[in-house]
């Protein structure tokens, strides 16, 4: 059963280049916009560039929170880089073996339907995700070292000023989880695409988002409630994993100007809520959408014949 | 002997098509069956059956496992080509091998490479890089390096050329088959596997019209080639079918013995692509 899902979701890699093809992209593009963008600043500024990462008027606490927000906006890059995929991945893992007809070669092998579509649902929830962090992982190492190589022509303690002062742990930490728990918060919508992709017969991307597109609007004239459209939008915009945050904190105005104040605790983990977001109920309903859509996708591949 | 596949009653309908209708029979241990009919006869919907990737109606037993609700266990123990050339192609030769590999406990990596070097398929090619025929040999290749009790080809030689073909075959009954083996095979190119079979099974509308083993059939038909009084004598012993070949009549008999036609005219078995006409059309007729 194991050994079936690894070989299984090495197919889904060998098959779906993109899932790692994407993110290198990505991050190629934002290690040469961190080289070019040092380049351009410390052309206006020759002080600017220590500015950014190494100023030495900076506290160890406010270095280390500037250089977690230009790690964390790394991230944002690729985290919305992931989502796409995992929405084109999920729309395409059972319509593109049933398109080239290979389905008949992976069903005269002893795999269950079921080991199938759940090695696609696992590619979706845990491997794309992974994939990411080591990517986004290498990057801020990447976009780290070109700030350090550009700061010791300027003469600073590289060491001192980016290195002692990143908070890998906490960062790498805590990006993780919100990789992690995302797709989870979002799992009916993968659940969804993966039913969508079982069934079509073509264009799954059209048929997976008209009823989204549609049905909220007809919601509206007809009945004249938004239920729908709370329920799948407002509902995806709340993700339960931070805690409040009060600018209050960190930002203050003391009358002549706002003061920031980054002593405060201000890691990544420090922002995350574990407890909330698994008591959240709604994460649990979620849960169980994507495991019907799952079971229905599971049940299409076992009962339709279409070859 | 035992039975390895024994189908009773099994239907099969599309609305309201009957793809498969009311079939029963038994497929015995060791044996090579040929299935034989035109397109549209139920032949692939009744592998599908046997191979567990539709449901039916009827008791389908293959391997002593109900195929569509046990078909990861009987996967183990069969090896299959649903159909030719639809291998996926954005995969590596390589990585198929690996993949059959890590999921199948009965194949065999050293075989599998042993029959893909005697091609001129190399393992780090891509499958779209291979041209029809050799995704056919390497298809091939990968299913019988499977050591299964029962293995099914569904047309397993279109788009290769003869000499790959009688190859195929070849090497299937030298290097394959065994008395513990049993295949399953249907083809249009009834007369290369006519020397292979040792079962015979024909179907047309669902129904299977002729089930036999290939040393009955001289017993049972036998085809008369006459002219003139000796065929309107030989048309009195009912046959069930008559053609017409370089101006002489030919009669295909079912059950009736050679001595109640000697003198008649030339008689000789059937080939089984003449009988298969024969039982088809004749019951048209």
């Amino acid at each position: 059963m194991i050994g079936n899902q690894v070989a299984l979701i090495r197919r889904e890699l060998w098959e779906h280049r993109a899932i790692y093809v994407t993110p290198v992209v990505i991050a190629l593009i934002v290690s040469i916009m961190a080289i070019t963008g040092q380049v351009v600043v410390s052309a206006f500024d020759q002080a600017v560039d220590i500015a950014i990462l190494g100023a030495t008027n900076l506290g160890e606490a406010e270095r280390s929170a500037a250089i977690s927000v230009l790690m964390t906006g790394v991230s944002g890059l690729l985290v919305l880089a992931m989502w796409v995929l995992t929405v084109f991945y999920s729309l395409d893992a059972l319509y593109a073996e049933r398109k080239d007809r290979s389905i008949l070669l992976w069903r005269s092998l002893p795999c269950t339907d079921a080991e199938t579509v759940v090695s696609k649902l696992l590619t979706a929830l845990v491997v794309i995700p992974m994939v990411t962090f080591a990517v986004i992982a290498v990057t801020h190492l990447i976009v780290l070292a070109l700030a350090s190589i550009w700061l010791g022509f300027q003469g600073a303690n590289v060491w001192h000023l980016i290195w002692r002062a990143t908070p890998f742990g906490d960062n790498w930490t805590g990006t993780l989880v919100f990789l992690l728990a995302l797709p989870l918060w979002l799992s009916p919508f993968i659940g969804w695409f993966l039913f969508v992709s079982a069934f079509t017969r073509r264009s799954p991307l059209l048929v997976a988002f008209l009823p989204i597109v549609i049905l909220p609007m007809l919601e509206k004239s007809l009945i004249g409630t938004s239920l729908f459209f709370e329920a799948l939008f407002v509902r995806t915009g709340k993700l339960p994993l931070f805690r409040g945050l009060s600018t209050k904190d960190v930002l203050s105005y003391d009358g002549t100007g706002l003061r920031f104040d980054g002593d405060v605790p201000s890691g990544l983990l420090s922002l995350l809520d574990l407890s909330k977001f698994f008591g959240s109920p709604s994460l649990w309903l979620g849960l169980i959408v994507c495991g019907l859509f799952t079971t229905a996708a599971i049940y299409i591949r076992r009962y339709r014949d279409d070859s | 002997m035992t039975s390895l596949v024994s189908a009773r009653n099994v239907s099969k309908s599309f609305g309201a098509m009957r793809a498969v209708d009311d079939v029963s029979f038994e497929i015995e241990k060791g044996k090579i069956m040929g299935l034989i009919g035109p397109n549209g006869a139920g032949k692939t919907t009744l592998l599908k059956a046997v191979l567990g990737l539709t449901d039916c109606e009827g008791s389908l037993s293959v391997l002593g496992l109900d195929p569509f609700r046990q078909r990861k266990e009987l996967m183990q123990n069969i090896s299959f080509i649903a159909d030719v050339a639809v291998l996926p192609r954005w995969m590596r030769v390589s990585q198929l091998i690996d993949f059959v590999e890590s999921v199948h406990p009965r194949f065999s990596r050293a075989r599998a490479e042993e029959l893909l070097a005697r091609t001129k398929i190399r393992p780090k090619a891509k499958i779209r890089e291979l041209s029809k025929g050799m995704v056919t040999q390497l298809h091939l290749s990968i299913i019988t390096a499977i050591d299964a009790k029962l293995l099914v080809l569904d047309e397993p030689t279109i788009g290769l050329d003869i000499i790959f073909r009688k190859e195929f075959y070849g090497n299937l009954l030298n290097d394959y088959f065994d008395k513990e083996r049993t295949i399953l095979i249907t083809t249009h190119q009834v007369e290369e596997i006519e020397n292979l079979l040792t079962d015979v099974m024909f179907i047309n509308d669902g129904r299977i019209v002729l089930h036999a083993s290939m040393d009955a059939l001289p017993e049972r038909y036998v085809e008369l080639m006459t002219s003139g009084e000796n065929a309107e004598r030989a048309r009195r012993l009912n046959p069930i079918f008559e053609r017409d070949v370089f101006g002489k009549k030919v009669l295909t008999f079912e059950g009736i013995g050679r001595d109640q036609l000697l003198g008649l005219g030339e008689l000789r078995t059937p080939g089984i692509a003449d009988l298969f006409v024969a039982k088809v059309k004749g019951a048209a007729a």
